[in-house]
């Protein structure tokens, strides 16, 4: 026994011997080392960027704008509190939309995980509407609900809806049968059921449906300020496009990333903690 | 499945999209200003009627598709070649994973001024905002791809001594296939919406986001709803063709129909 496990790793170590060059260089490295090497892309393209627009001339202020330029930008927008006036007002609309949208899904797919019957009567309707991008229904709502605040909630909330609404309905569906039986076998019955049961089982799927649909109500919410808004970092963009502002278009671009990238991992966070069983 | 019992199906599958339509319709006999927004159905069918018969639909139908197709090769084939990069070699994943990965988070129609304001507002922005679309999912899902590929697949190649080449061809390729398959038909989704959106967005040009943007700014929901019923049946017909190409290149996998 012994002796086969050890030819087989001394064929191993051989084989990894003979790996391509990429993966023999890799394991080369001690891990912190590893780890930076993620930030020499970042770097050589900063690098670059300085190099490109150091001898900018006026001229060319609308392809090209330095760091530096962008850095004195974000300080003047911030200072003058413009800045936290657009994200504020972007982030309230994700909000309130995210949470209707929210609501409305797990609702529904609750409802329709738990009964086939609702499931036959409304989902090719759903899914119909589903497959529609949401950005193709911003003009209907328009002419709907004019160029308001409301166009922008209803448009996040139709966004919202769906991802979690299918996420709630697969989680719900998918509770192993023998969960439930073992539940029955034990009496386990109403609130414990829903403790120990259905909520450690049917929550992750759920969570990772939010994760989901935050990211694409976020980028069909910056896609609608742009199309039509008096605030929000869309429209900060936009504005700064018609003026020709690059170093303003980059400061949102900075920004509407920023906030992406805050929202996915907060949510990827609070699925991880509510995993941490798995791991185990 | 029974007759009756089929046509029972049928019948429950329409019971809402037909309450839907009556309600709509109702809404749309409450005054001047109801009619403005939920135009009657009958309009409606004489707008798709118009716009049909004077090619119109048809022609922004075919550049709208034309545009996603493009959008699709071109970010689906540099997706396909950083993927198979991030997923082989562990050393450029190391280097270019993490600036892969945060860029995938600035919210893509978000780019659209930047964009515009460097690209001009025309074609070839279109085009880049689009293919970007395709790229993310299929570079993702390639290099899933790629990385899952069976140790002891690769270790039979390395004893039979092929080369890199090789290996490539006849295990990597293979083994990622369906990966890379389930990556195309969510890039399709994604250069769709991207496609109507950069049409939205950008300089009015052929095309059923632009249709849609005249119709809004001439005030004709009716047109607009034959706009988005357009995209609807277009985002369906080609979901169906990839799926039914996926079948015909990989026929033992079969692809989640979602």
């Amino acid at each position: 026994m012994s002796l086969t496990h050890s030819t087989a790793i001394g064929a191993r170590t051989e084989l990894r011997a003979t790996a391509p060059d990429g993966v023999r260089a890799a394991r080369g490295f001690a891990p912190g080392v590893e780890r930076s090497l993620g930030w020499l892309a970042p770097l050589a393209l900063l690098t670059l960027w300085v190099a490109t627009t150091r001898h900018a001339s006026d001229g060319t202020a609308h392809v090209m704008v330095s760091p530096r330029e962008v850095l004195d930008a974000a300080r003047e927008l911030a200072g003058s509190g413009e800045l936290a006036a657009h994200v504020r007002a972007s982030m309230g609309r994700l909000a309130v939309g995210f949470a209707v949208g929210a609501s409305l899904g797990l609702a529904y797919g609750l409802v329709a995980g738990a009964f086939p019957a609702i499931r036959s009567l409304f989902g090719s309707t759903f899914h119909a509407i589903r497959q529609v991008p949401s950005i193709a229904f911003i003009p209907m709502l328009v002419l709907m609900f004019g160029v308001e605040e409301t166009f922008k909630i209803v448009i996040v909330a139709k966004s919202t809806f769906f991802p979690v609404a299918l996420a709630t309905a697969d989680g719900v569906r998918g509770v192993p049968r023998s969960f439930l039986d073992v539940a029955r076998a034990y009496r386990v019955r109403g609130l414990n059921l829903l403790r120990y049961i259905l909520l450690p089982a049917t929550v992750p799927p759920i969570v990772t449906g939010l994760r989901i649909a935050l990211g694409r109500s976020w980028m069909v919410l910056v896609a609608a300020e742009i199309l039509a808004a008096e605030s929000g970092l869309g429209q900060m963009m936009e504005r700064g496009r018609q003026m020709l502002r690059l170093d303003v278009v980059l400061v949102g671009v900075l920004f509407t990333g920023v906030a992406g990238l805050a929202l996915e991992e907060g949510m990827r966070l609070v699925e991880r903690r509510l995993q941490r069983w798995r791991r185990a | 499945m029974t007759v009756p019992a089929r046509i029972w199906t049928v019948v429950r599958s329409l019971l809402i999209p037909a309450a839907l339509l009556g309600t709509w319709e109702l809404l749309s006999r409450g005054g001047a200003a109801a009619t403005y927004a939920f135009v009657p159905l009958r309009q409606v069918a004489t707008a798709a009627r118009t716009a049909l018969s004077n090619g119109e639909l048809i022609g922004n139908l075919i550049a709208s598709a034309e545009h996603a197709c493009l959008g699709l090769v071109a970010g689906g084939l540099a997706g396909l070649l950083l993927g198979a990069c991030l997923g082989a070699s562990r050393i450029c994943d190391r280097i270019l994973g993490p600036l892969f990965h945060g860029l995938r988070q600035v919210p893509l129609l978000g780019l659209a001024p930047l964009i515009g304001l460097s690209f001009g507002n025309g074609a070839g922005a279109k085009l880049l905002v689009i293919a970007l679309a395709a790229f993310y999912p299929v570079a993702l899902a390639t290099a899933g791809g790629v990385r899952n590929v069976e140790r002891a697949h690769l270790e039979l190649g390395r004893a039979l001594t092929l080369d890199r080449r090789q290996v490539f061809r006849h295990i990597l390729l293979p083994a990622a296939a369906p990966a890379i398959a389930s990556g195309f038909l969510q890039a399709l989704a994604f250069a769709w919406l991207a496609t109507i959106g950069s049409e939205l967005l950008f300089t009015a040009s052929a095309g059923l986001g632009s249709f849609m943007q005249q119709a809004e700014a001439n005030g004709r929901m009716e047109m607009v709803i034959v706009g988005i019923t357009a995209i609807a049946l277009v985002g369906l017909a080609m979901n169906g063709l990839v799926i039914r190409a996926v079948h015909w290149l990989l026929p033992w996998h079969a692809v989640e129909q979602k």
